[in-house]
């Protein structure tokens, strides 16, 4: 059955959410708390639930039709026909979009339904479940446009919720007084920003040489121009194509540093952790963040143009490869900065990066497949973390709970610095969160690349992929990995090994089934997530396995050859796409075993029963890879972004608002020209013109009465004369004229 | 009967009365005396009816002078009228006293 024409419901479902959850949502909390905490709660997580199953319904529809790209048109979103303009709201639906959507309702829907237990007895519990919806609503969009226009909608709605979820404790104050969470939402927003106005150039470079934003037009027509070698024109200028794709690709690159948090724009997304831990796990973890790398991924056959021509920025670089070590770099320093983190979220949050980093490098070398794979494992083992940390930090507090409720405090003086989220605090958890320990404990495999899990799969295709096409790339990704799994390796053990460090972590209980439940299924999907892309150990069985009918052996990189045209175009000899048929490598594989197991063998021995106590410094505190790890950007961006954008703002609000603005434009230029233009037509033309012409009448006439008054005597013998002199006048007429 | 009398006369007389009877309407101030200016130029108009009647041997100047009679005989009636009415609010009949129509 054709299902395509479900496809806006996915749309609609969240939108219904939203608006009952917004518009009624606080009513039904306030009226009953429990009741109305279950109500909204679960309205927001069937609203996604129900997009997941649209989604699923896609799936088995391009399944039954042959997988080829279908265009749902919505409505003409911008018609101007005077200037042949017409962006069409339609949605593609193919097997890339069909993929993110999975992902994004099927994950989200768990984290909603994780969030109803997370956040219950939240005085902003309905807030936080129509904020949830309108993200998931653009999320949605994001992934399902079938132009760049419609993308940078969702773009930007994801970027206003990932603010709006940031900054959800707005109110909230810091040991100093700073509203922490607020500026982090505010530095989410600028850092986005910058990303997004790189965006937007590349979507005004696009528009102007292709005359239209539709992926498939865009792409289509890259590719005949590129055969043609045409040239485009910029005025005068005349440019080859690949020197335009390069400046498209490299700011469509700035635009993912923003979005994916890659060097130099990924500073916002660790401070993003301020948010409540279920938007950690959604938006700075699963979903949202990905988006950079969705982009690439759509994008192919404009980043393997600019691959195949040879193009480079300055002579120094093609943008595929600098999107590469971007990412490869990015992953490296991200997981090197992780080391030094006690906040357990943070740790993640700068594991995240890290991940975006390999999957923005696999993008880039070309290994589009083994990316939107590492993208889907991702977020089943980072998801299943900050859920499980999030766990954890809910434990904490019930333990913290418990003290203040128990009397304890009195012996506890140190509970001024106590943080639920620091790790030095905790220790020990295994015992008191039982269930809690084994799903992280398999996320924290599957993050560190431990077979069999879906992380050990998609990591090891990614460094398949870069060992045959680029060797440096895959040595910085392999030191990279080797890092990864060393501070799994540390946050495992200061969390749940050893002793308790702080009378709250004695104290921590398991968190509810509705906590728990999502967690054991995600825990599910880190295991078996592998089965979709699972390599085969020859290239013989490979070979075979492409002769079968895709619908059988339905693995991720036969389902997604039928949205990345570069593909097709790669095997037609017109793109130079270098492609690793998958299958396993025992040498990548060893090598990638040995990493992840040797650097857990070294967090082990570094942090076995460490530290001790909550205030003993961290071992690696003196060696150089920690003064590494706090990578200055962070510094650049508090230190010298903020004071300068503060300046400017300054700057904005005195001189240009204020001064200019204010005082000269409005009140010189606007008021003066209003005030005078009013005093003229109010002395002059109204008192002068219309005032004179309408008295003057009425003078005239007074004039003329008061001379014609003169000839009324009243005296009969005057009235006599006149007709005598009438009928004298009619007779001098008659007599002499008349003739 | 040829006439014996040229029509020239005729006019001559007819136009002395008139001017007469202009003359009393526009100098003089009794009502009553206006009245009969009114009728002399009246008169001097029938006059030359009849003159003309009897020089182009025709009856209509003379049927004419029988109107007229009968119309001045009405206006003398209702002038008459108007002025024992105004006599008996003003007490006068002096025609420049009667201005209330100064503008």
């Amino acid at each position: 059955m054709n299902t395509f024409n479900l496809a806006p419901l996915i749309l609609i479902l969240p939108v219904i959410g939203l608006l009952l959850n917004g518009l009624f949502g606080r009513r039904f909390v306030e009226a009953n708390p429990a009741n109305g905490e279950r109500l909204t709660g679960w309205l927001a997580s069937l609203m996604t639930i129900g997009a997941f199953l649209v989604s699923l319904s896609l799936f088995l529809s391009l399944l039954a039709h042959g997988f080829e790209p279908i265009i749902v048109p919505l409505f003409n979103w911008i018609d101007i026909p005077s200037a042949d303009f017409l962006v069409n709201w339609a949605m593609q639906v193919d097997t890339l979009s069909v993929t993110m959507m999975l992902v994004v309702t099927g994950v989200g829907s768990l984290i909603h339904i994780y969030a109803i237990g997370y956040m219950h007895g939240d005085p902003d519990f309905s807030r936080f479940f129509t904020y949830l919806n309108l993200f998931i609503f653009f999320m949605l969009i994001l992934v399902s446009g079938s132009s760049y226009l419609v993308m940078f909608v969702g773009w930007e709605g994801v970027g206003l919720c990932s603010y709006l979820l940031i900054s959800f404790w707005w109110a909230r104050l810091d040991k100093n007084g700073v509203p922490a969470n607020a500026n982090a939402g505010r530095k989410a927003m600028i850092m986005n920003r910058i990303g997004d106005f790189g965006v937007i150039l590349a979507m005004i470079l696009l528009f102007w040489t292709f005359g239209t934003l539709d992926y498939q037009a865009v792409f289509s027509g890259a590719v005949e121009m590129f055969e043609a070698n045409h040239m485009v024109a910029f005025g005068g200028l005349s440019v080859p194509l690949p020197t335009v794709l390069t400046a498209v690709t490299a700011l469509f690159l700035l635009g993912v540093t923003g979005k994916s948090a890659q060097i130099p724009l990924y500073t916002w997304l660790p401070d993003a952790m301020a948010g409540p831990t279920p938007v950690s796990a959604l938006i700075h973890a699963a979903t949202m963040v990905t988006a950079g790398v969705y982009l690439l991924v759509r994008s192919n056959v404009l980043y393997e143009i600019v691959r195949t021509s040879g193009a480079t920025i300055l002579g120094l670089i093609s943008t595929p490869n600098l999107v590469a070590w971007v990412g490869a770099l990015t992953a490296f320093f991200a997981a090197l900065i992780a080391f030094s983190q006690n906040d357990i979220k943070k740790v993640l949050a700068y594991s995240t990066v890290s991940q975006l980093g390999f999957m923005v490098a696999a993008a880039g070398s070309g290994a589009y497949v083994a990316a939107m794979f590492h993208l889907v494992t991702h977020a089943f083992f980072k998801a299943l973390l900050f859920l499980g940390s999030g766990s954890v930090i809910h434990g904490m507090e019930h333990g913290h709970h418990h003290l203040a409720h128990a009397g304890h405090g009195a012996t506890h003086t140190d509970d001024d610095g106590f943080d639920p989220q620091d790790m030095r605090y905790m220790g020990g958890l295994r015992r008191r969160m039982p269930t809690t320990f084994i799903v992280y404990l398999i996320g924290s495999l599957a993050l560190a690349g431990i077979i069999p899990l879906a992380g050990f799969w998609s990591k090891d295709e990614i460094l398949l992929h870069d060992q045959t096409y680029a060797t440096p790339i895959f040595i910085v990704l392999a030191i990279a990995a080797l890092g990864t799994a060393f501070y799994v390796a540390r946050q495992l053990i200061m969390v749940f090994f050893g002793k308790p460090r702080h009378a709250a972590a004695e104290h921590a209980a398991e968190s509810p089934a509705l906590m728990t439940t999502p967690l054991v299924v995600l825990a599910g999907l880190t295991v078996f997530g592998g089965l979709l892309n699972l390599p085969y150990l020859t290239r013989a069985m490979a070979e075979a396995n492409h002769n079968h009918p895709a619908g059988i052996f339905l693995m991720l990189e036969s389902w997604l050859e039928h949205s990345l045209a570069s593909f097709e175009l790669a095997e037609e000899g017109i793109l130079a796409l270098p492609r690793t048929p998958v299958y396993l490598s025992l040498l990548v594989a060893g090598i990638s075993t040995a990493l992840a197991v040797g650097g857990l063998l070294l967090g082990y021995l570094v942090y076995r029963g460490r530290p001790r106590t909550s205030s003993e410094p961290d071992r690696l505190a003196r060696t150089p890879i920690w003064w590494w790890s706090v990578l200055p950007l962070n510094s650049l961006y508090m230190k010298g972004f903020v004071p300068l954008f503060n300046r400017f703002s300054v700057w904005l609000a005195d001189k240009v608002d204020w001064a200019f603005w204010h005082d000269f434009v409005h009140d010189r230029v606007i008021r003066d020209i209003f005030v005078t233009g009013a005093e003229f037509s109010a002395n002059v033309l109204d008192a002068q013109g219309v005032d004179g012409v309408v008295n003057g009448a009425g003078k005239t006439t007074q004039r003329l009465a008061r001379g014609l008054r003169l000839t009324q005597t009243g005296y009969a013998r005057t009235y006599a004369l006149a007709v005598l002199l009438g009928a004298v006048g009619l007779l001098v007429y008659f007599l002499f004229m008349a003739g | 009967m040829p006439s014996a009398v040229n029509i020239n006369w005729y006019i001559a007389l007819s136009s002395i009365l008139f001017t007469i009877g202009v003359l009393g309407v526009l100098l003089r101030r009794n009502a009553i005396i206006l009245f009969m200016s009114v009728e002399l130029m009246l008169n001097s108009a029938n006059l030359l009816f009849v003159a003309f009647a009897r020089h182009l041997g025709q009856l209509d100047g003379q049927v004419l002078v029988f109107f007229v009679i009968t119309v001045a005989a009405a206006e003398v009636a209702v002038g008459l009228a108007l002025i024992v009415a105004i006599f008996r609010t003003k007490k006068s009949i002096n025609i420049d006293e009667i201005n209330l129509l100064k503008g």
